[in-house]
């Protein structure tokens, strides 16, 4: 947390300085008058922890300076945006992250979005297989409650029925070993669609962002994870030229309680750690941060938000230099954001429409490239239907009535926009220098130092509210009796059909040539030992000759280890 | 609870877990009942080999234990395990983490772990961990492990407790290993350099096998200095070797029998130094039980006992105080001279009250010990506090 | 003395976000308690032999996603083992008509985000009294049934 107070107090820059300095601090001693002793000495400060001045004004800012801090969009350092046209081009993409119950019950969830104006498609798996498993394995009770359920090249042939593979930019939530992948490689080839044609992210990429903040994702151990994402970064550059192979991921981090500040360092050091364990393999920077993508989380904080994009692109632009790069393409900071769920309540959740509007803004006004807008009822249960199509709404009158896409960064240039920026970059570079200091972030995360940094911070939170220094309408401020009728129904997939899918996999298990199927997850077993060897290209393989999703998984953790998170109180 | 009834005392013998457990939590907590169920327990005492394993935080402590659980429920061994977690001086509580590092063998049916929080004491180990260990004994299970807060080098209680001492050492001591030579390192049976994949840990090893060459080498025993890597799963078997060895050259029950003491624990010592008390016999004051480092006696105040005031005389009090002090300080078998004590009153005491003195440790190191002593009229109504420090000396009792 | 309440909690199921979990678990430390804190994942059997090990007095699950679907088949293993006096409480995301069948399905309380952390500190206390008590009260009875025999 910084102590530093701000900077930027108003300093004329014009002839007439004598009299704006003398308007100043008659400005001055009336706030301090009218405010009162006692919240002049009560520091505002944002979730980073930065002091937040009433007003701020114009301050010695020259031509220079804004050649160096802003520059034009699609310029280094591009502060002001990754592109010459920003969202004025290509408004970001409308990414909603859905996936429920059975391949068929996605399938058809897919065709309302797209009808409802999404432009491009993602998947979320069940949770048990984020965990690895496969349905014939896990309580059936949990099966596709929160996701579906995809064992299997023909089910995920079932989930995009319909979806052209060569025009759609598919979002994949895949951590490694990247079998959701694997199988949809082997369904381009089935399609007679050259897998170079492929386009889409591996979102779930980032091993250390599992290992730090979301568990379910953490699938092998650190070493290993490390070297099968590595496995699929080389495979993906030599085959899959349209394919984003690595999303470095804030979200969690964020969600998990760290400020937005630590949020932005820890995935700034992340792609830094991944960097240079691509380089040291040989591989070209240029090429290899080109595709490098990111993922936020944006929170109700408003200006703070936007300060943290901003300061992100200009910090990243100088770093992707430090790491070797030179193509701008690589310099440019792509991200997609997703209104943070840890700001929605329970209590009163219509209030959550209002909260994923202003965190929507947020991350517009920030530069995104990619938005998911998270329903009003996430806090309640699995979102519903009608949740789902309130969230699509908010962006298409985001950028359609409020015609938010017209300016690119209309705030670039508002006196608190511009020092908040600057403030939210010294903290973040900061938290970075912490991280370097460990080791890196690998190090950084082996040793739990940023679970610990997390720790604190959401603990500081959590007091914030507790003590309503932080208000939380409908919390810890505004409460109101509950209105009946405003409680929603959990959406559950039909047990009969699922206990179907359930047997009907075990019966096209059964099918398979065993031969077939033990002779690729033995390749795979050798390939993991074989440091020469691409584990991807194993889990290619064998995905084409039959294996399971959970046969795959369960055959890297044995060779490469576990992935067992760190716990830390 | 009635714990020391022969059903309960027959479900504990049998394992049953439930059973144990609440067993476990009675002596835990001393509640009622704590005192007769040790007693019933005691002929079933000194089966187990108790394995106490000491470090710094970090060092690794329980991922060493979950490898040698692998070892041990792998060849047919019932073990259990009690782990002492450090509490908040603030506030009292305390998180209890240590099981879940220990992997998967905790659950194995062979296999007990119970978490104790160290209750604001000194030591490395809670108050009543010992007594937790006479029920695991009890019980059957062999080994019982011992694993201590780990805060450094004042954990020399398990020394007393176990039959076997492994200290643990993380690679790149440097000055630290001067702080183990005074402290730990002194109790160490097996010296164990953990993460021993680390480029430090074969100097490490070094540097304390030298360390032990400077030592003036007492007969028996000679400790060793062993290089484990949990990880990678490298080192368990020549650790189980060496802790079977060393089982087999020093005995087990060595919590029971402290020198000097025959009768195990230092209860029947007690009992002599109470009989042969004069001062005590003409003061009224009933000897309950004793043993080392911890004491009670009891007191009905007659018309002897008062004051000008009718109430009960202040020096009567302290007395009856200090006999718990010098009992508890005395059982280890060696002269405990007291040299300094305190008392505050918290209420007057009238003929016709019965009173019970309770002493326990607070901290124990080579030199000093400080106890302290409740004095309650029922449970829970404080009459007196009083806290003793003894000077602990060479000379030992005579039987 | 009053003997401070002893609570495990834990995670069973897929869902490894433990944010709500790790706060819980610190609050009731600062209040006092004794807590056994898990990592995610554990199995039904596991837990139940940690808490009858363990001898806590309540049992704390986090559920952030669905896994409070699988409380019914943890609280049905602890009455089997011999321990279904251990009170369950559920805390996170639960729709409101799940809510009633964990209740009906034997589970003490279930904790909505935004609870006050003093709410669940108190109800912990208030189980926890409630439990030895009644225990103390069978071992009694227990004891009376031997004298006469």
């Amino acid at each position: 947390m910084t102590n530093s107070t701000e900077a930027s107090t108003p300093v004329a820059t014009d002839d007439a300085a004598g009299r704006t300095d003398e308007a100043q601090a008659r400005w001055r001693a009336a706030y301090e008058r009218e405010i009162g002793a006692q919240r002049t000495a009560r520091a505002i400060r944002n979730r980073s922890g930065i002091v937040i001045e009433p007003l701020y004004g114009p301050s010695e800012r020259s031509g220079q300076w804004y050649a160096e801090r802003l520059g034009y969009p699609g310029q280094p350092p591009y502060t002001r945006g990754i592109y010459a046209t920003m969202h004025r081009g290509r408004t970001w993409t409308q990414r909603q992250l859905v996936g429920l119950g059975t391949p068929a019950d996605y399938n058809a969830r897919l065709r309302e979005l797209v009808a409802g104006g999404a432009s491009a498609v993602s998947l979320i798996p069940c949770n048990s297989v984020f965990r690895g498993y496969d349905m014939d394995e896990v309580p059936q009770e949990l099966l596709g409650t929160c996701g579906v359920v995809v064992n299997t090249p023909e089910h995920l042939a079932a989930c995009l029925d319909g979806v052209d593979l060569r025009r759609t930019s598919i979002g994949l939530n895949d951590p490694l070993p990247f079998t959701l992948l694997a199988f949809l490689i082997v369904l381009a080839e089935r399609r007679a669609v050259s897998i170079g044609e492929l386009g889409g992210t591996s979102n779930q990429s980032d091993y250390l962002s599992h290992c730090v903040a979301n568990h379910m994702f953490f699938r092998l151990s650190l070493a290993g994870s490390r070297r099968v994402l590595l496995d699929e970064i080389a495979w993906c550059i030599d085959h899959l030229p349209r394919w984003n192979y690595l999303s470095v991921v804030g979200q969690h981090m964020q969600q998990a309680g760290a400020t937005p500040a630590q949020a932005m360092a820890f995935t700034l050091a992340s792609a830094a750690q991944y960097a240079r364990d691509c380089t040291a393999r040989g591989m070209d920077p240029d090429q290899v941060l080109a595709r490098f993508t990111f993922f936020f989380d944006v929170s109700v904080s408003f200006f703070e938000e936007i300060a943290k994009f901003r300061a992100g692109r200009r910090i990243w632009a100088r770093l992707a230099r430090e790491l070797g790069a030179r193509d701008p393409r690589a310099l440019r900071f792509k991200f997609h954001a997703q209104t943070s769920g840890a700001d929605l309540t329970r209590q009163q959740p219509l209030n959550n429409i209002a909260r994923v509007t202003v965190q929507a803004m947020a991350g517009i006004f920030g530069g995104l490239q990619s938005l998911h807008t998270d329903a009003y009822d996430e806090a309640l249960s699995t979102p519903t239907a009608a949740g789902a199509r309130i969230a699509v709404a908010t962006q298409n009158i985001l950028r359609e009535e409020a015609r938010l896409t017209d300016v690119i960064d209309p705030l670039g240039g508002s006196w608190y926009v511009e020092t908040l920026t600057d403030r939210m970059e010294e903290e973040i570079a900061r938290a970075m220098a912490r991280i370097e200091e460990a080791g890196g972030m690998h190090r950084a995360v082996e040793d739990g130092l940023v679970q610990r940094m997390i720790g604190e911070s959401a603990r500081r939170f959590q007091e914030a509210i507790d003590s309503g220094e932080q208000v939380v309408v409908g919390i810890n401020a505004y409460q109101a009796e509950e209105e009946p009728g405003e409680r929603v129904a959990a959406a559950r997939p039909d047990p009969a059909i699922m206990r179907m899918h359930v047997e009907r996999f075990r019966r096209w298990k059964a099918q398979r040539s065993p031969g077939d199927v033990a002779r690729a997850l033995d390749a795979l077993a050798r390939s993991a030992r074989d440091a020469s060897a691409n584990t991807f290209e194993s889990v290619v393989a064998a995905a084409r000759a039959g294996c399971t999703h959970g046969e795959i998984c369960a055959c890297l953790r044995r060779e490469l280890g576990f992935g067992q998170p760190l716990t830390v109180v | 609870m009635k714990g020391g009834e022969p059903a309960a005392v027959a479900a504990i013998l049998a394992r049953e877990r439930i059973a144990l457990a609440r067993a476990i939590t009675t002596v835990e907590n001393e509640a009622a009942g704590a005192s007769e169920l040790l007693a019933a327990l005691r002929p079933h005492l000194g089966r187990a080999h108790v394995v106490g394993i000491t470090g710094a935080p970090g060092a690794g402590k329980s991922t060493l234990i979950g490898s040698l659980l692998g070892a041990w429920l792998a060849r047919g061994s019932k073990v259990a395990v009690v782990a002492v977690d450090p509490s908040s001086p603030l506030t009292g509580g305390a998180v209890l983490g240590d099981r879940i590092r220990m992997g998967e063998h905790a659950g194995h049916d062979d296999c007990f772990i119970r978490s104790l929080s160290a209750r604001g004491h000194l030591g490395g180990l809670s108050r009543t961990s010992a007594a937790v260990v006479d029920v695991l004994d009890a019980a059957g299970f062999d080994p019982v492990v011992v694993e201590t807060v780990g805060t450094g080098q004042s954990e020399v209680a398990v020394a007393r407790l176990a039959d076997t001492r492994i200290v643990l050492c993380p690679p790149g001591l440097g000055d630290e290993v001067q702080a183990l030579k005074a402290g730990v390192l002194e109790i160490a049976d097996l010296l164990v350099v953990s993460k021993g994949d680390l480029p430090d840990a074969e100097r490490t090893q070094a540097e304390l096998r030298d360390m032990l060459a400077l030592r003036a080498r007492a007969p028996g025993w000679q400790p060793r200095v062993l290089r484990l890597s949990a990880l990678a799963g490298e080192g368990v078997a020549p650790l189980v070797a060496a802790i079977d060895e060393h089982r087999a050259a020093a005995g087990v029950g060595r919590r029971l029998s402290p020198s000097g003491d025959p009768s195990g624990d230092g209860a029947s010592l007690c009992e002599r130094l109470a009989r042969r008390d004069r001062y005590v016999a003409a003061l009224g004051v009933e000897f309950v039980r004793a043993r080392a480092g911890s004491a009670e006696v009891a007191l009905a105040i007659g018309d002897e006992h008062l004051n000008f005031m009718g109430n009960c005389h202040g020096g009567v009090l302290f007395a009856l105080a200090d006999t718990a002090f010098g009992l508890a300080s005395n059982g280890y078998g060696s002269v405990a001279a007291g040299i300094d004590a305190h008392i505050t009153y918290h209420a007057a005491v009238r003929k016709g009250d019965r009173l019970l003195a309770r002493a326990h440790e607070v901290t124990r190191n080579r030199k000093l010990a400080v106890y302290r002593v409740d004095v309650e009229r029922a449970p829970g109504e404080s009459i007196a506090c009083f806290t003793g420090t003894v000077f602990l000396t060479d000379r030992r009792h005579r039987p | 003395m009053s003997i401070r309440p002893k609570v495990l909690i834990t995670k069973i199921g897929f869902d490894g976000h433990d944010r709500g979990a790790r706060v819980v678990a610190a609050g009731l430390r600062d209040a006092g308690m004794e807590v056994i804190y898990t990592p995610p994942w554990q199995q039904i059997g596991e837990v139940v032999k940690l808490a009858i090990e363990e001898d806590v007095d309540v049992i704390g699950l986090s559920s952030l996603a669905t896994d409070h679907l699988l409380v019914p088949r943890l609280v049905d293993a602890l009455r089997a083992a011999g321990a279904g006096d251990v009170p369950v409480i559920v805390g996170g995301v639960v729709p409101d008509e799940e809510v009633r069948a964990l209740l009906e399905a034997g589970v003490a309380r279930v904790f909505h985000p935004g609870t006050a952390l003093a709410e669940i500190v108190a109800f912990i206390d208030s189980e926890t009294g409630r439990v030895r008590a009644a225990r103390f009260a069978a071992t009694m009875r227990e004891g009376d049934d031997d004298e006469q025999h």
